[in-house]
């Protein structure tokens, strides 16, 4: 429960409870401007009843043909509130504004291998692993996690443009690919 | 290509890359070779310019500026050049000159309409997109046009009633575009504000009737905010309720906002005028309780609903029982206690009697369990929050308040045993109950005044961090406390562990940087909080370089929507409290740092006016810090500001007051001069009527408010400078030079100079204030020495003393000139003027010399083992053990004497620089 409402540019002014977390990055101004200034309707936000910030949903459209779809470029929950389902609520608000206006073939996100708790959200909102993308997060080098710290896995879900659901596989977690592959 | 096109390629790769030299020599090379390019020229100013070599530029740019070329990339290039400059004016010139002379370029007319925007000129961006449409038959621009109008018409100067006129033209633009406005959400959005605010609810709800509207409001948040605002504006409550309940029902939509609309068709809000509808509420309750009792435990939408519904029907007129509402509450509790904002759900709903209040906290007695797991400890949690802020005052003292935080502390240590498996990028589950006890430390501390409970509190919060490595609103709490203690080392440690970025700077800063001079060693050649200000400060010039360019993207990418909320970013931003708090504190540590002469008078001078002329916005974060203190008590927040006063906006304007008229003074600077000394635009004034008045006349107005946020030192200090001020007014009139004349000085003797020299004033005696104030701080101070006082205190009154002697500097740096004494006949003024510097430099001297003693005690373990024995009701060999405390102890000691003799030798070295001087 929660009030939904698009992001804007002020929200960034707020977001401290979200964003001082180990796992959230704060980027530039650009990088939320830029995101603002295409998919304003891919951006939304949860606030509480008196006016807090909970947490946040940052997503683009891309792809040519039966590629085109949606992307979330950031999830994130304040930890005061987490365990409550605002995940879920934005996931989900994503994955129809990319169903129904951008007529998207399938919503992905990438995700840390090492980050079970995160994948096994994903899996319980409909998501399934594609691919295992090499080195994505590879910029913080071999941590404790060895392999699994720095690769990702890129995970999708079909939307109603798919109902073949030709946009995933079985196999996904064995289908290796680089970075470059896929930037 | 040409052979020339590709040897600009290089060039350009090399600006790219941040080669900005290598890309001037390349430039330099070409121009030998073409030396009437254009082009080359406008870039290689560009290279300079971005390699800070501004005076090298500024001839070539001018060169460039003044052949009115049309041609693209020199255009671009200039205007990058330009915008660095913050010369905006400037490319709306240019880009304008080059539309006139290629009227049919639609390419210059884009920028031709950027320019204004950039400049928030919408008045002709608007008339510029009306004939652009007309000209090239494309839709969008009739939309940009409609734009301009409303930002126009939003713009604070615009008259009431041309905002209207305003409004009914973007109508007419939007009534006569070929295309219907549904073709996009965003201009739907558009049309759809238009009609909200010309009250055209019945065109309004055609559009919104349509199957392709009521589609578009489906999925468009902001459209859909739009058609909720018309809908109540029109009185539709029960309408917008009956909506609402069809979304919760059918679409499983648990959108607050649904929520309260249903309860606003009961309780409509007062600006509405409508009377609440007393039929309404059982059916609404019966509602809300059926999606309560089918969400249980998985939603709290309708519960939630239920309690503001009794809550709402209290305030409106006691229709409701109160045991309806404690009955809920109660419910509520049971149903989500295990979560973590149950509290914050509750809060607003617990203004009870104290009957009422002691049935609450004796219910919530009863829910404490033993701690099995972690929905236990969350519930636990919320029983002691809640309980807390229910705490009446008579149950406030320092020993209760220790007394619970030794609870506190106890669960905290059971607590943490749940938390054991858990890897370091996890919160630690039981970390809000050692927040509490932190926070009942510091309610004890601020009862009492007694330092021993904040050293407990900075022990206990430094062991929870030590388990919870990630959590970082107890980094925050021990920044504060830190600053309390004097030990501002360790709070910049915290603070830099906060990994602060980019916008976070503006908003989170004055964690670190508030009033900052008192801990700044600047005077000693340690530049470590200079340094901060400068770095934090470059998110003001990100976003005066970048954010505009965005706006230009949601333009081209037609996200109407999102402009407004665009520009008011960029103005927030730009003239953020924050970044003119820093810039204060920067040249207040300058002051102390480098010598006091013109270069920096000047310099400061104008950007301190220039300030002094923006109306601010307070971008400051302070509701980040949690708080947990009980109802009626102040903010954790509130109770740990330094010197227990906020510096924000007054605070920023007495300091500006007293700089710009210590520099006006010492400054030759005329108003001819100062412009070229400009390198960008003059930011636009403030429409404040204040700023309408004489410089002169600012200065001296006083402001109670604004007086109110200084301490008492700080006032004292102001008071102090204004009548120094006032009382060497005179003296400078007549001794400053006269103004320039076409750059050249007028020699003197001649015109008004020589008539100035006859209307010397007789020398007035030292105003007693100016000598007084020494005498008054410094027994201050010997008094806080002898009484426990925190140490910050002590730096607060020697930083301020240290401030007075650098004001005093500058007020009389132009009677150092033995031949302005002399022409003037000043010589009496002078030797006045060497008795209060003589009394200010043995004032600074003799607090500095103790302050340097205090600072030695520090370094003894004696000092060490008074802060472990002052911490040891919490100390516990199985939690916070003696071995841990002494470590805390030994880091805040050696903090406390780096900062207390770093200071204090600061002071002396500055008594003797000036003394002699």
């Amino acid at each position: 429960m929660s009030v939904i409402r698009p992001m804007q540019a002020t929200d960034m002014l707020k977001f401290n409870n979200i964003n001082l977390d180990v796992w959230t990055e704060t980027y530039g101004i650009n990088f939320y401007l830029a995101y603002l200034s295409r998919w304003p309707d891919l951006c939304c936000v949860q606030e509480s009843p008196s006016g807090r910030m909970m947490g946040y949903v940052m997503g683009k459209a891309e792809g040519l043909s039966t590629e085109w779809h949606g992307h979330v470029t950031a999830l994130s929950v304040a930890p005061e509130y987490r365990r409550m389902g605002l995940s879920r609520a934005l996931m989900s608000r994503l994955e129809h504004v990319s169903d129904e206006m951008y007529k998207g073939f399938f919503v992905d996100l990438y995700v840390r291998c090492t980050n079970s708790v995160a994948i096994e959200m994903y899996e319980g909102f409909g998501y399934s692993v594609y691919r295992r993308v090499r080195e994505y997060y590879g910029n913080l080098g071999i941590g404790k996690g060895g392999r699994d710290e720095e690769d990702a896995f890129d995970m999708r879900k079909p939307l109603s443009r798919d109902p073949m659901r030709r946009s995933v596989r079985l196999n996904g977690r064995d289908v290796l690919v680089s970075a470059q592959e896929v930037s | 290509m040409s052979a020339l096109d590709r040897q600009l390629r290089p060039i350009y790769d090399a600006l790219d890359m941040g080669s900005h030299k290598s890309a001037v020599v390349s430039c330099n090379k070409l121009i030998k070779r073409y030396p009437n390019n254009l082009l080359l020229k406008a870039l290689k100013s560009l290279g300079l310019v971005r390699s800070q070599k501004i005076e090298e530029a500024l001839p070539l740019l001018e060169e460039v500026l003044a052949a009115k070329t049309t041609d693209d990339a020199t255009l671009t290039a200039l205007m990058h050049v330009l915008r660095l400059l913050g010369r905006n004016q400037d490319i709306v010139s240019m880009f304008e000159n080059a539309y006139k002379q290629q009227p049919q370029n639609e390419d210059l007319g884009v920028q031709t309409f950027f320019a204004y925007a950039r400049t928030g000129n919408w008045k002709v961006a608007q008339q510029i997109a009306t004939r652009m449409h007309k000209q090239f038959q494309e839709d969008r621009y009739l939309y940009w046009s409609v734009v301009g109008a409303l930002l126009q018409a939003n713009d604070l100067a615009t008259p009431p009633e041309m905002r209207t006129l305003l409004y009914k033209l973007a109508h007419r633009q939007v009534a006569s575009s070929p295309s219907p406005s549904y073709l996009s959400a965003e201009r739907f959005y558009l049309h759809l504000s238009i009609l909200q605010e010309l009250q055209l609810y019945d065109e309004a709800n055609k559009l919104l009737e349509s199957e392709i509207g009521k589609s578009i409001c489906s999925t468009s948040l902001p459209c859909n905010y739009l058609r909720r605002q018309i809908w109540r504006a029109r009185g539709l409550y029960k309408e917008e309720a009956e909506r609402a309940k069809d979304l919760i029902l059918e679409k499983n939509d648990r959108n607050w906002l649904e929520f309260l609309s249903i309860i606003d068709a009961a309780f409509p809000p007062k600006e509405s005028g409508q009377e609440p509808v007393t039929d309404a509420i059982p059916e609404t309750r019966d509602f809300f309780n059926k999606i309560a009792e089918t969400d249980g435990v998985k939603d709290r939408s309708g519960l939630l609903a239920l309690i503001e519904l009794e809550h709402r029907a209290r305030v409106a007129g006691g229709t409701s029982d109160i045991t309806v509402l404690k009955a809920l509450l109660q419910k509520y509790f049971v149903l989500h206690s295990e979560k973590a904002c149950c509290f914050e759900d509750l809060k607003p709903y617990l203004d009870l009697s104290d009957a009422d209040r002691d049935e609450w906290t004796t219910f919530l007695d009863s829910q404490r369990s033993t701690l099995e797991s972690a929905t236990d400890l969350r519930c636990l949690i919320n029983v002691h929050k809640l309980q807390r802020f229910s705490l009446p005052a008579s149950k406030l003292t320092a020993e209760l308040e220790s007394g619970r935080a030794a609870s506190y502390i106890r669960d905290y240590k059971e607590g943490l045993r749940l938390g054991l498996e858990l890897p370091e990028t996890e919160l630690q589950l039981a970390d809000d109950l050692a927040i509490l006890a932190g926070q009942a430390l510091v309610n004890a501390w601020y009862l009492s005044k007694e330092q021993a409970y904040l050293l407990q509190a900075v022990a206990l919060l430094e062991f929870t961090l030590s388990k919870s490595k990630v959590a970082y609103s107890v980094r925050l709490m021990l920044i504060r406390l830190y600053r309390l203690l004097g030990a501002p080392t360790l709070a910049l440690n915290h603070y830099r562990a906060l990994n602060i970025k980019h916008v976070q700077n503006d908003t989170l800063s004055h964690f670190a940087l508030s009033r900052a001079t008192t801990f700044s060693l600047a005077s000693t050649g340690d530049i470590t909080y200079s340094s901060e200000c400068l770095e934090t400060s470059q998110v003001y010039l990100s976003n005066s370089n970048e954010t505009s360019e965005f706006i230009t993207r949601a333009f081209h990418g037609e996200r109407y929507s999102q402009i407004p909320n665009f520009i008011e970013f960029e103005e927030r931003l730009e003239n953020s409290l924050q970044r003119d708090l820093v810039k204060m504190e920067h040249v207040r540590m300058r002051m102390i740092h480098e010598p006091i002469v013109s270069d920096l008078i000047d310099m400061e001078f104008i950007e301190l006016k220039i300030i002094l002329d923006r109306y601010h916005f307070d971008n400051r974060d302070f509701d980040i810090m949690p708080n947990y203190q009980p109802n009626g008590q102040p903010s954790f927040e509130v109770q740990t500001r330094l010197f227990g006063r906020n510096a924000g906006l007054g605070w920023l304007r007495v300091y500006l007051k007293m700089f710009i008229r210590a520099f006006q003074h010492a400054s030759d600077l005329d108003d001819a001069t100062e412009d070229k000394l400009l390198i960008g635009d003059r930011p636009k004034k403030s429409s404040d009527p204040e700023n309408q008045l004489p410089l002169v006349e600012r200065l001296n107005k006083r402001n109670l408010e604004e007086e109110s946020e200084l301490t008492e030192q700080e006032l004292k200090l102001f008071e102090w400078a204004l009548t120094l001020a006032d009382w060497l007014e005179p003296y400078h009139n007549v001794a400053r030079p006269p103004p320039t004349v076409d750059g050249q000085k007028t020699s003197n003797g001649e015109t008004g100079s020589s008539a100035r020299k006859d209307d010397a004033p007789p020398v007035r005696s030292t105003p007693d204030l100016v000598v007084r104030f020494f005498d008054d701080v410094q027994s201050e101070f010997e008094a806080s020495v002898g009484r426990d006082c925190l140490p910050s205190e002590l730096l607060h009154i020697v930083t301020i003393i240290q401030e007075a002697v650098t004001l005093l500097v500058a007020e009389t740096v132009r009677f150092k000139s033995t031949s302005v004494v002399k022409i003037h006949k000043l010589s009496q003024l002078v030797q006045s003027l060497k008795e209060v510097r003589t009394k200010a430099c043995v004032s600074l001297k003799e607090t500095s010399e103790s302050l340097v003693k205090s600072g030695e005690n520090y370094g003894t373990a004696d000092s060490r083992k008074a802060f472990v024995d002052a911490c040891s009701p919490i100390i516990d060999d199985d939690l916070v053990h003696h071995d841990f405390v002494l470590n805390i102890a030994k880091n805040v000691c050696d903090s406390r004497k780096k900062t207390l003799e770093g200071v204090g030798k600061g002071g002396l070295k500055i008594s003797s620089a000036y003394d002699k001087a």
